[in-house]
């Protein structure tokens, strides 16, 4: 082991491993293998008929779909949220800027509800929207609505302070050697600031995946239409179906860490050619 | 000319940061913007290459007006003092940014970076990327950068700030050499004099906003014309002299002054350590006798040897001007000596010299020292501790004295005692028979009266206005002198009687350009200029009347004391009104 010891401020090598271990063990590892013990215990047939399930499969392209829609939608709105509070000095910034951690704090049915409560066809907002002939509660958009608003702080905490180091000089630089506004934020700003932004991306878009709370109010919970996955696995659990809650609850666990590994492995990438420029 | 800055004026929050800036600099120059910290040489920089938004003036480079031109399309390179190379991208690929952003051919960029590593001696350096390369290289890179364009002209701010000594001065001859070859005009910021004398063509001197002096090296070392560049290039020595048909003495005149005596005049002459000479008794020396001073420190600085020596018997030396070092016992000079001239007279701390100085400079400023002038002490202190007499002596490395005098109250009827007025600027407190101080100081043969409100804080503009034109270039001279170091706008009010005929007008506005030009060249000051028509103390108490406090020029002409009384007259309730901006009144003397 010693030779992977390296000289660092937090004391002992063995210890602080042991910690992570442990840590990792209880809280992530075991319960999972718990997950996929219990979901892989029927049988090749059982399993494939509960996750192939018709119901189950509008359940998955509304999760992951809903999840990554709101995600794109955080990172552009997110980075527009970052950039206007790093640049601009604005009456009333500070409050803004303590608002966006708001989702954080409120319990998720809350939001759910609050959101559910604007945007219901009698509500203030679905009123309006109902009149021009869009629905956003009790459909697919409702979703992606409360996936927004959960996953927004994730982009902008993400993106702020690498926007923030984004030297004031380097845009001055640029603008004198010619390159337009567009030229600078594509060659100069995007550059510095996409490692943060997919960070944002990828959290936002875990969250959105394994969001429950918010969701279940505004969806309406209609099988085959505005049914998300983890309520899909609370309703196997409320009619005592532990077999196929725990499968459900394992191809969901794969999928997610398919795609997580593979945003990892992009910003990875990234990363790599960032810290070579001496980041 | 290819870089040409007209009256630029540059605000943040109200306060000018760059203030009436006009510069000129030929195809082909040199020119080092120096000043301290904070003097607004950067912000002008910025101003010129577009990425600062100026609030007065014009810019131009090479004849077109750029003032409106966004940075892009100015043309200009820019180097920055950290660099600010982009570090996710080569060497190779910072230096061809500003062709692909000009989407060249992939051919001609590469030619280009080619062309430019080779001119900064960094061939090969292509594919590393910035954090790579030293500090000295990477500033290499980001002039190459900075040139990749053929820009016409370049502009560096502080490129040399956060290199070391030894990189420092190399990268200084590779600019230079560059420069050179090139043919390119160029603008280099700095606050290191040292960096001014080596590269520059020409320097400009900036403090608080303002372009001082412009000039070549050895004129701006030799004959600076402002307090602040005599002491901001290089050491100096300020001592107040008194010129009269005699010549120039160090020692104070006579009060009352002999009958006999030709009128004297108080000046600021600059006295560099190295022109100073030592003597063990004033019969040894070879120069003008200064005083007798004792040493104080003795300091060996390799070639030279520096000294720092104490002028004590006041009553027969210098007044000292220079602000920290004057004190009660004495005024402190700079001395340093050639280590031939420290054999020839070794001293010691404690040791008594005779000073001579072998050239001094006079200053063209017409504001020499200030008096506060009262009937008491006390009275005097308040008036020498108002935010602006305070504010002007600190500036002007000045001391303010104080002279009692009783007369001052008296009614003017009684014959005008032998008694002289100070020399320089007398200040009288203003307020209920403040006009009638100010007449006794006039009765009395001075020639400058600031008369204040000692509560009021600093002027934030100043409004020059001249009873006569005889009265005109005294008064810009003047007001230059103040304005350079007071950070206010300035404007000039002519004022002409309402039933002017049509052909006058035009008349009296060509006097009054002709004027401002004349300011701006022999005292290196723009300001703005307004003709107005009607009764003179309306127009000024209405110019005035604005809610922040104003300082007001008022010129006079070379009459007898009298006379210039009686051209006051219209404007007397100004300077009896209570809690009033200041009033400086210039009598012409020149």
């Amino acid at each position: 082991m010693s030779r992977f010891r390296q000289p660092s401020i937090l004391p002992g090598f063995g210890l602080t491993l042991g910690f992570t271990t442990f840590f990792l063990s209880a809280i992530v590892l075991i319960p999972l293998a718990a997950l996929i013990i219990k979901g892989s215990s029927p049988s090749l047939a059982a399993l494939k008929d509960i996750l192939l399930d018709p119901r189950a499969i509008a359940s998955y392209r509304l999760s992951f779909g809903a999840a990554l829609l709101a995600a794109v939608v955080n990172a552009i709105f997110g980075f527009i949220v970052a950039w206007t509070l790093v640049r601009y000095e604005f009456p009333g910034r500070r409050l803004v800027d303590a608002l966006i951690d708001l989702p954080f704090a409120l319990p998720t049915a809350v939001s759910g509800i609050a959101l559910t409560a604007v945007f219901a066809p009698n509500g203030w907002l679905g009123e309006k929207l109902a009149s021009v002939g869009v629905q956003v509660a009790y459909t697919w958009v409702g979703v992606v609505v409360a996936l927004i608003l959960i996953g927004l702080p994730f982009v902008v905490r993400s993106v702020q302070p690498a926007l923030i180091e984004v030297q004031r000089d380097l845009e001055d630089a640029a603008e004198t050697l010619g390159a337009s506004p567009w030229q600078i934020f594509r060659r100069i700003i995007m550059p510095a600031v996409l490692p943060a932004l997919l960070t944002g991306f990828t959290l936002a878009f875990a969250r959105g995946i394994g969001e429950y709370g918010s969701v279940v109010f505004i969806s309406g919970n209609l099988p085959m239409k505005t049914e998300i996955t983890p309520l899909l696995i609370v309703i196997k659990l409320e009619q005592f179906d532990y077999q196929a809650a725990a499968a459900l609850g394992l191809a969901m666990l794969v999928m997610s860490f398919v795609m997580l590994f593979a945003i990892n492995l992009v910003q990875a990438w990234g990363r790599r050619r960032h810290v070579a420029a001496g980041r | 000319m290819s870089i040409e800055l007209d009256q630029v004026t540059k605000r943040y929050q109200a306060v000018p940061v760059v203030n009436d800036v006009s510069i000129e600099v030929a195809e082909g120059e040199f020119l080092v913007l120096l000043g301290p910290s904070g003097s607004g040489k950067s912000t002008l920089l910025r101003a010129i290459a577009g990425l600062t938004e100026i609030d007065r003036g014009r810019v131009s480079l090479h004849g077109r007006d750029v003032t409106h031109v966004s940075a892009r399309e100015r043309e200009v390179g820019f180097v920055f003092q950290h660099y600010a190379l982009f570090r996710h991208m080569t060497i190779g690929e910072n230096i061809e940014f500003a062709l692909r952003v000009r989407h060249a051919k992939a051919a001609e960029r590469r030619a280009r970076r080619q062309e430019l590593l080779r001119l900064v001696a960094l061939e090969g350096m292509d594919h590393r990327l910035p954090a790579q390369l030293s500090g000295g290289q990477q500033q290499r890179i980001a002039v190459a950068r900075a040139l990749a364009h053929r820009p016409k002209v370049l502009l560096m701010d502080e490129p040399f700030g956060a290199l070391d000594a030894k990189i420092r001065e190399e990268l200084r001859r590779t600019i230079r050499q560059i420069q050179r070859e090139l043919g390119i005009s160029t603008i280099l910021v700095t606050h290191d004099q040292e960096e001014a004398f080596a590269l520059a063509d020409r320097i400009g001197v900036m403090h608080q906003g303002r372009l001082l002096e412009c000039g070549k090296p050895d004129d701006l070392y030799t004959r600076p014309a402002t307090r602040f560049v005599s002491t901001f290039l290089g050491a100096a020595n300020l001592l107040l002299g008194y010129r009269s048909k005699d010549g120039i003495r160090f020692a104070p005149p006579g009060n009352p002054a002999p009958a006999a005596a030709s009128p004297v005049h108080e000046i600021v002459t600059v006295l560099r350590p190295e022109e100073v000479e030592l003597a063990s008794e004033r019969k040894g020396l070879k120069s003008t006798f200064v005083g007798h001073a004792r040493v104080e420190e003795v300091l060996f600085g390799g070639a030279v040897e520096r000294l720092r020596v104490r002028m004590q018997d006041r009553g027969t030396v210098a007044s000292a001007v220079k602000g920290a070092a004057a004190s009660a016992d004495g005024t402190l000079l700079e001395v340093t000596r050639t280590l031939p001239e420290k054999r020839q007279l070794p001293v010691t701390p404690g040791q008594r010299v005779a000073l001579g100085a072998r050239r001094i400079h006079v200053l063209p400023t017409p504001v020499s020292s200030f008096s506060a002038v009262a009937t008491t002490e006390d009275d005097c202190a308040r008036i020498a501790g108002s935010p602006l007499l305070q504010a002007l002596s600190t500036r002007m490395l000045t001391r303010i004295n104080h002279r009692i005098e009783p007369a001052i109250v008296q009614p003017p009827n009684g014959k005008p005692a032998r008694a002289l007025a100070p020399l320089g600027v007398a200040a009288v407190e203003s307020g209920p028979g403040g006009a009638a101080r100010v007449e006794w100081l006039l009765r009395h043969g001075a020639t400058q009266v600031l008369c204040l409100d000692p509560e009021r804080p600093v002027p934030a503009r100043v409004v020059i206005h001249a009873v006569s034109d005889a009265a005109l270039r005294p008064t810009m001279a003047v007001a230059s002198s103040l304005l350079r170091n007071l950070p206010a706008e300035a404007a000039f009010l002519d004022i002409q009687p309402q039933e002017l005929p049509e052909d006058e007008r035009a008349t009296q506005l060509r006097h009054l350009l002709d004027a401002r030009s004349e300011a701006a060249a022999v005292h290196g000051l723009d300001v703005r200029t307004e003709l107005r028509f009607g009764d003179s103390a309306t127009e000024l108490s209405k110019e005035l009347a604005a809610e922040d406090t104003a300082l007001l020029i008022v010129g006079l002409p070379l009459a007898p004391a009298a006379d210039a009384w009686q051209r006051l007259r219209p404007i007397a309730k100004l300077l009896d009104a209570r809690g009033g901006g200041p009033v400086l009144i210039v009598r012409a003397a020149t």
